[in-house]
């Protein structure tokens, strides 16, 4: 029974304020990134110079960072480059760095890899800082998969620096390598997301402001900032390529309705281990460094994946994890449906028209957090206070994807920020771009 | 009762918002669908005896818990400020007008235990009862079951999505039991400082196998950490060792009213069940033994549980370990000389989704905060004695600045 009161029509229309305010909070569809361009022989090229720049962190701090740059401006981290499984790569690398950085170059763990120009390094060919000496990295993607990319000259210092970047692999041999993380029907998803995780000792960024490269100290190394996909939280929710952060496009939202399969793609990009812990339902871990957990490589797919709430993200390491939620066993419904209501596309039928549980105190009794819809049910909405930011204008269900190791929920001596973004489940009327 | 109105919003895209409205109260008050007589128990019969109760549920479990500050007692002699969950006497016992005198200061480490069986529905009232020793804070508390499956916000106790109660009020979770498995709950409320500070408990569900007599690799069970269809998760007892550990100093200055030390947070305190060594074998719950209970500078007990491992050889005992530490990663190793076999892991079986075994073997298990395994150890032919379950990495076995203790408790095999 509706009745359409003042009451009511002043809710609605209050409700479409915040909608219209909420609809900056966008996520990205498909995973950022560059593919590069093809040259006559079928080679995939990337044109990256390595240069200075400076990033913002959610304190209100700012840091010179050192990055992989396509055009003129640093970014952070470096670009994330999507190529498909046989491609040839190639990737020429100048440094455009100052003077007292150094040489510079990249490596590619996980393939092989044939360097030529520049000088001679330790690890590879390096580009000196010169702008225009241009190192050339070659390599054959043959197999699909997560991957990371990084300076292998002076990696203590280079790496912390900002120079590292992801890799994606998709795979060459399937029906649809946009939903598929490997060659098989188990790495199924519906929409993908990146978590690329480094972290910050910002002592040592200010000692490079004024210390040539070759006397900064990497020795007493102790992160205080931590970053997912280059920014901090609450950085992460603001819009991929956001004016406001120049030389740090890639955010982390991730969007979702009920029943879909996700893939986090998971990189360690920095030098500790972090607990990455997903609020809302197991996932499966189906791979790490690009290899699927199969007992017969190529055959069975991801047979010996396994399950947790937390996976342990190891320094250098990928992995990819799949992911879903559907509302299985919850003992109520979660759209409030009285019995006789139709269904949701998806909805866990037992609990059809169970009732919400409990009676939940009154609102002086509590504290609404900014992505509190003012109501238990999926996509519905309710009464908020005045004050409240009312950042779930699209009533969806959040769930935190962190680190479980709390400090790291801090930038720099600040709570809250850090390695803390969220996963949102919309209503399945609500689009996801 | 519930009302669910929907109204048609024409928007970029056309959706439903529901807006449903569901009945609310003030202040303190616990949810025990069925208890009528304040004991926390769902009566079967209303007062009369005989006249079934329409709204009782055997499936039901209630209980209250406090959210709140304290102190705790370190291994070395050190109080170390504290914030925690009490437990809180059913209303018939101590009613509800009284719970905010009470509960003051009643933080306990580990929080209240919780166990429950598959298919159980836990009705977890919530108070909060402020900081007794931080009157200038005014911190809202909530409970996160950690690793709940397919969680609904409103009852994952994130702060950021869903309500909290504030100081002087009372939120019930409800959780049904869907899923066996070994989980711990904490509060998320700003959760570097809250977990920090204490805020954590243990908590797992028995599979509805349990109660069925399996044999597996010679021995039968009749109890099991999941419902694994052939008996290789049966054990003959289980033992709860989790991890949590403190920065003292971050908890000194707590205390002290000073700004909060976050970047600098570093456990020194590693504990087992929220003792170290050697308070982790005091048995001072079992009445027994003689052991000293360990009260804190107020008099009170707040940790009340010990980790000691005891089993006849033979039998097949489950560890449930897990790390809810803020800033570090541990390692655990024993001295039984038979290996730990990881049979489930983030309160999921160790199997994969094609149904293959992904159980492993292992002397040395490592943890992330987050984390936490279900392991079994086969005592099979290990002659009876005293063995240790510590820290493999050795730094950890200290209670600050005490270099010996922390990380470690006995397995004693009779």
């Amino acid at each position: 029974m509706n009745r359409f009161s003042i009451t009511k029509g002043l809710r609605i229309f209050g409700w479409m304020t915040v909608l219209l305010l909420g609809a900056s909070l966008t996520a990205q569809a498909a995973i950022d990134g560059i593919t590069g361009t093809k040259n006559p022989d079928g080679t995939v090229v990337f044109n990256l110079v390595a240069r200075k720049g400076n990033i913002s962190t959610s304190d209100g701090d700012s840091f010179q960072m050192w990055g992989y740059a396509v055009g003129n401006r640093v970014q952070y981290p470096g670009p994330t480059l999507i190529v498909s499984q046989g491609d040839r790569i190639m990737v020429r690398l100048k440094n455009a760095l100052p003077a007292t950085a150094g040489n510079t170059s990249i490596t590619f763990p996980g393939h092989q890899v044939s360097a030529r120009g520049g000088v001679a390094g330790t690890l590879t060919r390096e580009a000196p800082p010169d702008g225009a000496t241009q190192v050339i990295y070659e390599f054959t993607a043959t197999e699909p998969g997560t991957y990371l990319y990084r300076s292998g000259t002076r990696p203590d210092l280079q790496v912390e620096m900002g120079l590292v970047g992801a890799l994606i692999v998709r795979p060459g041999g399937g029906p649809d390598p946009a939903h598929h993380a490997y060659n098989h029907a188990d790495s199924y998803f519906d929409q993908e997301y990146l978590y690329f995780i480094t972290e910050m000792d910002p002592w040592i960024h200010r000692q490079v402001e004024f210390t040539p490269a070759s006397a900064v100290d990497t020795t007493k190394y102790f992160p205080t900032n931590w970053f997912i996909n280059g920014r901090n939280w609450p950085d992460v929710m603001s819009p991929a390529f956001a004016k406001w952060l120049p030389t740090q496009p890639y955010n982390c939202v991730l969007r979702m309705h009920p029943g879909q399969k996700i893939l986090v793609r998971l990189v360690g990009g920095g030098r500790d281990i972090h607990p990455m812990h997903l609020h809302g339902n197991n996932f499966w871990v189906i791979a790490e460094d690009g290899r699927m957990f199969s007992s017969n490589p190529g055959v069975s797919g991801a047979d010996l994946a396994w399950s947790d709430v937390t996976y342990k993200i190891a320094a250098g390491r990928t992995a990819d994890a799949i992911w879903s939620w559907n509302a299985e066993k919850l003992g109520w419904d979660i759209y409030g449906h009285a019995p006789g209501d139709p269904m949701e596309p998806g909805e866990y039928a037992p609990d059809h028209g169970k009732p919400f549980p409990v009676v939940l105190p009154t609102r002086d009794s509590m504290t609404y957090g900014p992505f509190y819809s003012g109501s238990p049910f999926l996509g519905a909405g309710g009464d908020l206070p005045p004050g409240d930011p009312g950042l779930n204008a699209n009533a969806g269900y959040f769930y935190m994807w962190h680190s479980h190791t709390e400090k790291e929920l801090t930038s720099n001596d600040i709570w809250p920020g850090g390695l803390v973004s969220f996963m949102i489940i919309e209503h399945p009327n609500v689009p996801i771009p | 009762m519930r009302k669910l109105e929907l109204v048609m919003i024409p928007l970029l895209a056309v959706f439903f918002l529901g807006l449903g409205s569901v009945p609310s109260q003030a202040a303190l008050f616990v949810q025990c669908p069925g208890d009528w007589d304040g004991d926390m128990v769902p009566n079967e019969f209303l007062p009369d005896g005989v006249t079934p109760n329409p709204d009782y549920n055997p499936n039901v479990v209630c209980m209250h818990i406090s959210g709140g500050d304290g102190y705790l007692r370190m291994a070395d002699g050190t109080d170390l400020y504290a914030f925690g969950f009490g437990e809180v006497p059913p209303p018939k016992q101590v009613p509800l007008r009284r719970v905010m005198n009470r509960q003051s200061l009643k933080a306990r480490a580990p929080a209240p235990h919780i166990e429950l069986q598959e298919g159980q529905e836990l009705y977890l009232t919530l108070t909060n009862v402020g900081m007794t020793m931080r009157p200038d804070l005014f911190d809202t508390h909530s409970v996160h079951w950690h690793g709940y499956p397919n969680a609904a916000p409103m009852f994952d106790g994130l702060p950021e999505p869903s309500p909290t109660p504030n100081m002087g009020a009372s939120f019930t979770y409800y959780y049904y039991a869907g899923v066996p498995g070994t989980y711990f709950y904490h509060c998320h409320v700003e959760a570097a400082e809250h977990m920090q500070m204490g805020m954590i408990g243990t908590l797992h569900v028995h599979p509805s196998q349990n109660g069925t007599p399996i044999t597996y690799g010679g021995k039968t069970f009749t109890k099991f950490a999941y419902n694994d269809g052939d008996g290789s998760t049966g054990y003959h007892k289980d033992f709860h060792l989790q991890i949590t550990a403190f920065d003292s100093n971050f908890h000194i200055q707590h205390e002290a009213v000073q700004p909060l030390p976050f970047a600098d947070m570093h456990d020194n305190y590693p504990m087992f069940n929220g003792r170290g060594y050697p308070d982790t074998i005091n048995l001072s719950n079992n009445k027994v033994t003689p052991d000293k209970k360990i009260l804190n500078k107020k008099g009170f007990w707040a940790q009340r549980a010990n980790s000691l491992v005891t089993a006849t050889s033979g039998q097949t005992i489950l560890l449930r370990i897990g790390n809810v530490s803020t800033t570090h990663l541990y390692t655990i190793t024993t001295t039984l000389g038979v290996p730990m076999k990881v049979v489930g892991q983030g309160a999921a079986q160790r199997k994969s989704p094609a149904g293959v075994d992904v159980t492993y073997e292992a002397n040395v298990l490592n943890f992330g905060g987050g984390q936490a395994y279900d392991v079994l150890i086969d005592t099979t032919g290990v002659p009876p004695g005293t063995y240790f379950i510590y820290a493999s990495d050795l730094t950890n076995l200290s209670n600050g600045d005490e270099e010996r203790g922390g990380l470690m408790t006995e397995v004693v095999i009779n």
